[in-house]
């Protein structure tokens, strides 16, 4: 069985509780056991990595040094933590910084979205399959720091990323080619300029639901928080209704296997998925 | 060797070839052509690149003495320069080339379709394919990956991929056909066979999908072809009709035995005509087949059809006989195959196994299937019967107990259920039936009662396998019991009955016969065995297996008297390796094509099933069958079904075949691979692959060529709709550092620009755009090409580098995000994206360096030597093309002709000692003679048989006049044909010879050659298209293609009549050369032909030689031009057969190639002389123009860029003082006085600006531009200038910079584009980039009567395919003169006018004449007419005041005799009564029939 640190991060805890639960959901599902970084703190993804370049990287590195007490891998959900700790990794590794935490670069960071769409867990996905997500139309979002920088995250298509496609695939569901996945939401203006913020977010609604697809499937906490809640807002500009579900592909994977705590995550979208899902007949 | 046979491959092939050196031309796809061949037009020409391409490879292809292998690659190379040993692989073709004739009938039934390469995958073709119509040798070629797993893995290696595949087609006639090659029984196959192919099945591997149902496939096929006797007879009776084979003829073979094995061999030997007895003692034929399985799993009649199909051949059945000793048959015949088969059962040694009810399974089974339905036996009804066993056969005597009527079936075995022999679905099955199934135990008593059976005492156990041979088990302490039965069947095991054998054949200890695994030998000799009497007992498929080997060693044996050696000798042919699916092409096929789920067919209902033998597994549905075929990966690719070589004629496919490698000795290697287009992937950003209306350049020029997959209509490939708005992207792939290409790729500008003009050409609503970053037509006429396209042709340049392209989803156009000219981000929406993609080495090309142990640089390309630019790191290895550096077509083929030269100078010796000369016997004289014409139509396989009625035209032309033999073939080209033509022509004194077939484009040469080796004159034969223009043409309208074909056929021979035999003249040639100028150009062409062992003149304007070049002194990649050209001087004055003759002016000259005379005026004393000389290289250099603006000559501070590469190279004060130095591009150049581009300028820019830099890195340098031109390798150095700090400002034509005096100082004010502000500089010195003009050239151009461009460069011969060649033959051109160059070109063309020169003076004598016009100086009134409209300059008035017209300089096009008012010109072989007589031959309805005294 195979075992990873883990490290949900502040939103997994509190805005985007139902990734957090539906990474440990379907990893238990796939006999994948996590342990919860011990005390861990702040991956420094809030205002200290654009405030102060050394608190940037000492902040990661406290947790990545608690990590490297053992020697398992750590699993990281949330794109923000995932780049910050990749950062600070490159810093120390290439090079040569110091930092106040017995880090010596050595644990291996593994981003949960490649874990899990890669192909050995994709085999064990695909055993497990109860309920095929047959007739569910999905466009993908990565969003940036999911895939870039190709420096950081290894990823080779970041210009047009594939993995989350390719589970939404086995899952049974039609991941529909689209050309705005790796677009940005804008997150980082979503306070001091919503003007701008809204005109990024609401081009990807508008594309997404051009395609006539059922929902949009995220992998990063911010992305998805951006799509879902502000949606509302969006529509009111536009006026006209948009209504797409953006859900974590942890929540199909969970659907598609079965997972009987899927309805609980469900619900904690401001766009309610279980309506369509409903008519797709792929929940009760 | 020439390693390549794209347009420089053929290029330098013929220049060798003519030169005298025989070479081999290597090309690893199948056809030569390259990527020339795939384009649709070239610039700035618009030609048609197949229009001119084609006839080169049709040269290449008929010179005797190049050696075309295509399908061929390099692998090792040894030796040393002159004697070079080469190792080739050539891959197998699996066609054979001597027979192929290219007619497609096979590619016609081909079941398996690829991506079209040649179309740039847009659309497809077979598997059996040829690359292109026009290709090169004109046969096809069979794609083939290796051996499909499923025929790998399969005993009689049956075509299951090929079968398979022709299910999807829907042809089920020829997937019985393709079924039957392999195996006599599919029938039985299609329902009992334990299919190791679906086991290999690549759908089966790594679980998720599952294996094709191949055998329900077969069986699907077998009952439908039962259905449809007749459609199977046709599919037989629709291909070739083989010849029986006769070998077997009076000889006996007995087989002892009738089941799979021995009836497989019987029809094998039968179909060898081979006289063959089949003995059995069994009352029905079958073996197990018929009285082993039961007939609810295989019905009796399909057995008993497929045994009479296989007697109904000759064979004498003898039933119902057994044979006592198969060693006596022998004295009767000559060959016994034993195959009795394992129909003795086995018992269990325990107690109670001898009592009356119990009985063997065999035995039991047997008495069932042999009797009648009605009068089966009741021995087990309303019994409790035990089978003991757990394998096909427990199940089978349990099920046919259940269906007997038995009151309760039970089975046990010892091994555990998981473990039992039988399938899982099988033990389902019994299950379903009632039976019960009781597995894991051993059997200790069979208990009784009087003698009769009450039951079988049985101990569970622990069962764990098997362990050599033995089963390992322990008994589980008290769990005895006894099973309460009636009857107990043994089914155990099976053994061979071998009683019949005599104690002569050795055994294995008694059991089985002992014979040899590939001949089936006995020990004794004559005695063959097979089956399971050999092996124990198997299944069908490995006893037909048994059988088929058994025939062939039979035949071998008997084959080879008289030695009969024992065990017989058998080959065995090399198998292909299994071909392997990689898993990201079977995702990918899974997801495209073939996601549907394996489907069982239908079973009968248990219940049901119970009460009769009638079958219970019902066939796939056609429906059924289609999916499950369609789920296929075609592991193989071609799917070896056969039916190409059922339908080829000219029996070319050969699919045996396999690699060969060869060495070959060479004296030197020309590498010329070429190059490939970069994945347009490279950017994914900008959507290649994502979008489907994002397509790459090659793509886009297939869509545009009218060969293409779109027929030249420009459409979109999602929908087909015709887009209007298209944008070309430009450096995908090149100029990007980001994916290691920071090269520029050179054509790319160009194609664009000539696509998007095309474009509108094809369809004049479409609106092209180019995004572009500098356009860069440096060619010669590129700029006026690129100024029209702007202008005249509507097409769109904008200057941006895109970065991202979206596809809106409804629509599929795509959206383009830029910044226009004036800063502001725009959207604008496309139907379709064309990506500019760059050149790049091709992998294998890479690899192939590496074995051949050639230097590449760091993208691929081959290395050169500075100033040797077709010399590799390898001695002896050189190269040309883009293979060394991206380039265009030009470029390519003057490198070609000068890599050509480079090899063939050091070889000189062998010049002519390897080459082929054709001899011919003397021509007949039939002057005088009334015409004999002998007719030959033809069918071309069905080409045209298929639609002409061709016996009606071959009976047709019988009746015309002068027609004294007449014939039909199959394929005329074909090389027996050749052979009866010349035949007929001795036998029937034919003196024309008329063709009706194809085209004389491909085909006429070949049938020239044929009629003159026949004695006649080459001429003497005429052609009708009876094909391209006619059956082609007229697929539906047979009746009026056949009239057609008559009327073409009557007016080739009403011209036939008519035609005459010409004659061409031996002339001696001058082997001297003579070269005008003695720059860099002259000498380096002077020395080539030299090194070759001519003599040359060298004439020179000034006292010394070097030309231009003593202006340079360093070039852009650092090397020492003074070196260059003081060595090269040195070489030219001390070489013994070069005369410079200084002061030189050339006066007059006369004659033609191979002749010339040429007055020259040289000397000090300009002492007049005449020199013969047989060809001229025209090398008269350029130079700098003196700028006319920018205070030039006003102010010592302006210099130009040779000014102060001369200052640099002088060591001058000022200039290592300048602290700003500005560099304006373009003085003099592009504008309306000087159009074009001057090519060097730029790369003199970066490179003086770099020097700059060097010497002093704080001068500031500025250099202003209008489009940076840094082409091809010479990229990477304005990139390396930008980082040194050199500033590149773009400048707009209509706002030139501005250079002034203010007071001392000088002054530079310019506009900066991007930040839209006026900028004023004070330079220390201002650098002009002046444009280069050629030397004044008058007195050459006029004394040698050649044509110049607008701006005084002589112009070639032809654009694209003869750049070193001037109009006039024999006289060839290099340098400056040509065009502006840099040093590396100059030098690659100069060896290249030295190459083409060596063709004539290599050569003693030249054949001239022919087809040439002829004057009738009595008509002709000197009007001068010729003498305008000949585009060679060829007529001269003569001194009686006659036009006339040299024959070795005509070039035969026949316009000065269609001009001429007085008709005073007649053009040989095409002469006005001939075409008055075929006119007057489509007119007249039909001719009257004449005598022929011959017939």
């Amino acid at each position: 069985m195979m075992e990873f640190s883990y490290f949900p991060g502040c939103s997994l805890h509190g805005t985007s509780k139902e990734f957090d639960e539906s990474v440990r959901g379907v990893t238990a599902q796939l006999g994948i056991k996590l342990h919860e970084l011990d005390d861990w703190t702040c991956c420094g993804a809030t205002s200290a990595h654009s405030l102060d370049e050394q608190l940037a990287i000492e902040m990661p590195a406290r947790n990545l040094a608690i990590a490297e007490r053992s020697d398992r891998d750590l699993l990281v959900p949330c794109a923000n933590c995932y780049s910050r700790f990749k950062g600070a990794e490159y810093e120390v590794k290439e090079h040569g910084r110091k930092v106040s935490f017995p880090y010596e670069g050595k644990v291996t960071i593994r981003f949960a979205m490649d874990y899990l769409c890669d192909k050995p867990v994709v085999e064990e996905v695909k055993k497990r399959i109860v309920k095929p997500l047959t007739g569910l139309k999905a466009v993908c979002y990565y969003g940036c720091l999911p895939v870039r920088p190709p420096r950081l995250t290894g990823i080779k298509n970041y210009e047009n990323p594939t993995h989350m496609d390719g589970i939404v695939k086995t899952l049974g569901a039609e991941a529909l080619q689209w050309s705005y996945k790796t677009d940005c939401c804008g997150a980082s203006l979503m306070f001091t300029r919503l003007d701008i913020f809204k005109k990024l977010t609401g081009r990807i609604l508008v594309e997404a639901a051009k395609t006539g697809a059922d929902c949009v499937v995220a992998g990063c906490s911010m992305c998805q928080m951006n799509l879902d809640t502000r949606q509302e807002d969006i529509e009111k500009d536009l006026g006209r209704k948009i209504g797409i579900p953006v859900l974590y592909y942890t929540e199909l994977m969970g659907l598609a296997m079965g997972h009987p705590d899927t309805g609980k995550w469900l619900k904690r979208h401001f766009i309610d998925p279980v309506p369509m899902l409903k008519a797709k007949g792929l929940v009760q | 060797m020439v390693v390549g046979g794209g347009i420089a491959g053929i290029q330098s092939s013929l220049d060798l070839a003519e030169s005298g050196y025989y070479v081999y031309m290597v090309e690893t796809s199948p056809a030569i052509g390259g990527t020339m061949a795939q384009l649709d037009k070239t610039f700035p020409t618009n030609d048609c690149a197949m229009c001119i391409v084609s006839p080169k490879l049709v040269e290449a292809g008929c010179n005797l003495n190049i050696k075309v292998l295509t399908a061929t690659d390099v692998e090792a190379i040894s030796g040393e320069p002159g004697n070079f040993s080469v190792r080739i692989r050539k891959r197998a073709r699996f066609v054979d080339l001597q027979k192929c004739t290219g007619c497609g009938d096979c590619a016609a039934v081909c079941p398996i379709s690829r991506p079209n390469e040649f179309n740039a995958l847009i659309d497809t073709r077979k598997a059996i394919y040829k690359r292109y119509p026009q290709a090169i040798p004109n046969a096809f070629a069979i794609e083939k990956r290796g051996e499909a797993p499923c025929r790998n893995a399969c005993p009689i290696e049956q075509r299951a991929m090929g079968y398979v595949a022709l299910i999807r087609e829907r042809r089920y006639a020829d997937a019985y056909r393709t079924i039957k090659e392999d195996n006599p029984f599919p029938s039985v196959c299609g329902r009992v066979c334990n299919h190791k192919c679906e086991e290999a099945c690549s759908r089966g591997e790594n679980g998720g999908h599952e294996a094709v149902n191949i055998m329900h496939l077969k069986r699907f096929v077998t009952d439908w072809a039962f259905a449809h006797p007749e459609e199977v007879e046709k599919a037989y009776a629709a291909g070739v009709q083989v010849k029986p084979d006769t070998s077997g003829l009076g000889r006996k073979v007995a087989v002892i035995g009738a089941g799979p094995a021995g009836l497989t061999t019987a029809a094998d030997l039968a179909n060898r005509n081979y006289a063959v007895t089949v003995f059995d003692s069994l009352p029905a034929a079958g073996g197990m087949m018929r009285v082993g399985i039961p007939e609810y799993r295989m019905p009796y009649d399909l057995v008993q059809r497929e045994v009479e199909e296989i007697v109904s051949r000759g064979i004498d059945l003898r039933l119902n006989t057994r044979v006592d000793d198969a060693a006596a048959l022998l004295g009767e015949y000559d060959a016994v195959f034993v195959a009795v088969g394992a129909h003795a059962g086995v018992k269990l040694p325990i107690p109670g196994n001898d009592l009356p009810g119990v009985h063997m399974a065999t035995d039991f089974l047997r008495e069932v299937s042999l009797s009648e339905p009605s009068r089966r036996p009741d021995v087990v009804k309303g019994k409790r019967v035990l089978v003991l066993g757990g394998g096909n056969v427990a199940i089978d005597a349990a099920m046919s107990s259940v269906r007997l009527g038995a009151d309760w079936v039970g089975m046990s075995c010892l091994e555990s259920e998981d473990r039992m022999p039988a399938h899982d679905w099988e033990v389902r099955d019994a299950r379903d039936e009632g039976i019960e199934v009781l597995a894991g135990r051993t059997f200790k008593e069979i208990t009784d009662e009087a003698g009769r059976v009450t039951g079988v005492r049985t101990v569970d156990v622990d069962f764990r396998g098997f362990v050599d041979g033995r089963p390992d088990f322990d008994e589980i302490p008290g769990t005895e019991t006894v099973i309460p039965c009636d009857l107990v069947i043994f089914a155990v095991g099976q053994k061979p009955d071998l009683a019949p054998l005599g104690d002569k054949i050795e055994t294995v200890r008694g059991r089985t016969i002992q014979a040899d695994p590939v001949t089936m030998a006995t020990n004794v000799p004559g005695i063959f065995a097979g089956g399971d009497a050999v092996t124990g007992t198997t299944f069908v498929v490995d006893a037909i297996d048994a059988g088929h080997k058994a025939a062939r060693a039979i035949h071998a044996f008997l084959q080879a008297e008289p030695t009969k050696a024992w065990p017989p000798v058998v080959e065995v042919p090399e198998r292909l390796p299994e071909a392997k699916v990689s898993d990201e092409e079977k995702e990918e096929r899974v997801e495209e094509q073939a996601r549907a789920k394996r489907e069982e067919p239908a079973k009968r209902p248990a219940a049901e099933r119970r009460r009769d033998f009638l079958e219970v597994e019902a066939a796939l549905t056609e429906e059924q069958a289609i999916e499950a075929a369609k789920r296929c990966l075609e592991c193989g690719i071609c799917s070896e079904c056969n039916q190409c070589a059922y339908v080829c004629r000219a029996g070319a496919i050969n699919h045996d075949d396999r690699d060969q490698v060869e060495e070959l000795k060479v004296g030197a290697v020309v590498l010329t691979p070429g190059f490939k287009t970069v994945d347009g992937d490279i950017r994914p950003e900008l959507g290649y692959g994502q979008y489907p209306n994002v397509v790459t350049s090659l793509e886009f020029e297939r869509i545009l060529s009218a060969s293409g997959p779109y027929a030249g209509t420009v459409q979109r490939i999602s929908d087909g709709k015709h887009p209007k708005k298209v944008a070309f992207i430009q450096c995908v792939g090149s100029r990007d550092s980001s994916c290691g290409h920071d090269y520029c790729s050179s054509v790319c500008c160009m194609y664009a620009t000539k696509e998007a003009v095309i474009a509108r050409e094809h369809d004049g609503n479409i609106e092209p755009t180019i995004f572009y970053m500098d356009i860069r037509a440096f060619g010669k006429n590129f700029e006026t090409y690129y100024e029209r396209a702007r202008t005249e042709s509507g097409v769109r340049y904008v200057k941006c580098s895109v970065s991202r392209v979206r596809e809106d989803f409804s629509t599929k156009n795509l959206i383009i995000t830029y910044i226009d000219e004036a800063g502001k981000v725009v959207e604008e929406e496309f139907e379709m994206v064309v990506l500019s993609v760059g050149l790049e080495p091709a992998g294998h090309t890479v690899a192939m360096a590496r074995r051949l142990g050639v230097e590449v640089d760091k993208y691929g390309f081959a290395k050169t030597a500075g100033f040797e630019p077709h010399r590799t790191s390898k001695d002896g290895v050189y190269v040309s093309g883009a293979y060394q550096g991206p380039k265009d077509i030009p470029e390519t083929v003057a490198q070609a002709s000068g890599a050509a030269a480079d090899a063939m100078a050091p070889l000189s010796a062998a010049r002519g000692t390897m080459t082929v000369k054709k001899e011919y016997p003397p021509e007949t004289d039939v002057a005088g003679q009334e015409p004999r014409i002998g007719v030959f139509v033809c069918n071309c396989g069905i080409n045209i048989g298929g639609v002409v009625n061709v016996p009606k035209v071959r009976d047709y032309a019988r009746t015309l006049k002068n027609v004294v033999h007449v014939e039909e073939n199959l394929y005329t080209c074909s090389q027996d044909t050749q052979a009866k033509i010349q035949d007929a022509i001795r036998e029937h004194k034919l003196n024309r010879v008329v063709v009706a077939s194809c085209s004389p484009r491909t085909h006429e040469a070949l049938f020239r050659e044929t009629v003159r080796q026949a004695g006649l004159n080459k001429y003497l034969f005429e052609m009708a298209n009876i094909r391209d223009q006619c059956s082609w043409v007229h697929m539906k309208q047979k009746t009026e293609a056949t009239e057609k074909a008559e009327d073409l056929v009557r007016m080739a021979i009403a011209n036939a009549r008519m035609i005459e035999p010409l004659n061409e003249h031996l002339v001696a040639v001058t082997q001297k050369a003579l070269v005008v100028g003695g720059g860099i150009a002259g000498m380096t062409a002077a020395l080539n032909i030299a090194d070759q062992g001519y003599e040359v003149f060298l004439l020179e304007k000034e006292d010394r030689l070097g030309g231009n070049l003593w202006n340079l002194h360093y070039t852009l990649d650092r090397q020492d031009v003074r070196a260059l050209l003081e060595g090269t001087i040195d070489r030219v004055e001390n070489h013994p057969l070069i005369h410079v003759l200084f002061k030189a002016s050339i006066i007059d000259s006369g004659g033609s190639k191979g002749n010339f005379t040429t007055g020259v005026k040289a000397g000090p004393d300009g002492e007049y002389r005449k020199i013969d000389h047989g060809v001229v290289i025209v090398a008269t250099g350029a130079e700098e123009a003196k700028p006319a603006e920018y205070l030039y000559g006003e102010d010592p501070r302006v210099l130009t860029q040779l000014d102060l590469e001369g200052k640099i190279a002088g060591g001058s004060p000022e200039v290592a003082a300048a602290g700003k130095v500005v560099m304006i591009q373009c003085v003099g150049s592009r504008n309306e006085e000087w159009p074009n581009c001057s090519r060097t300028c730029c790369a003199t820019a970066v490179k003086n600006a770099l020097k700059l830099k060097e010497l002093r890195p704080e001068t500031e340098v500025t250099v202003l531009y209008r489009d940076v031109r840094t082409y091809g390798l010479a990229e990477p150095y304005y990139a390396e200038a930008r980082e040194k700090g050199v500033l590149f400002v773009r400048y707009e034509p209509e706002e030139k910079p501005e250079v002034r005096r203010e007071g001392d100082a000088l002054k530079v004010a310019f506009t900066d584009k991007v930040i839209r502000e006026r900028i004023e500089i004070a330079p220390d010195l201002v650098v002009l980039s002046s444009a280069t003009h050629p030397r004044n050239n008058d007195e050459v151009a006029g004394v040698l009567k050649l044509q110049r461009t607008l701006d005084g460069f002589f112009l070639e011969a032809h654009m694209k395919l003869r750049p070193v060649d001037l109009a006039t033959d024999g006289m060839y051109l290099a340098g400056g003169a040509h065009g502006p160059k840099l040093i590396t070109e100059t030098l690659s063309q100069a060896s290249a006018a030295a190459a083409r020169a060596s063709t004539i003076l290599s050569k003693e004598k030249m054949m001239v004449g022919g087809i040439v016009a002829v004057v009738d100086g009595d008509r002709c009134a000197a009007c001068l007419t010729c003498v305008r409209v000949c585009p060679y300059e060829v007529p001269v008035i003569n001194i009686e005041g006659a036009a006339e017209i040299d024959p070795a300089k005509c070039h035969g096009c026949g316009s000065c005799a269609a001009e001429c008012p007085a008709m005073a010109i007649e053009l040989a072989h095409f002469r006005e009564p001939q075409l008055w007589a075929k006119a007057d031959a489509l007119a007249a309805e039909a001719e009257p029939a004449a005598t022929n005294a011959a017939m």
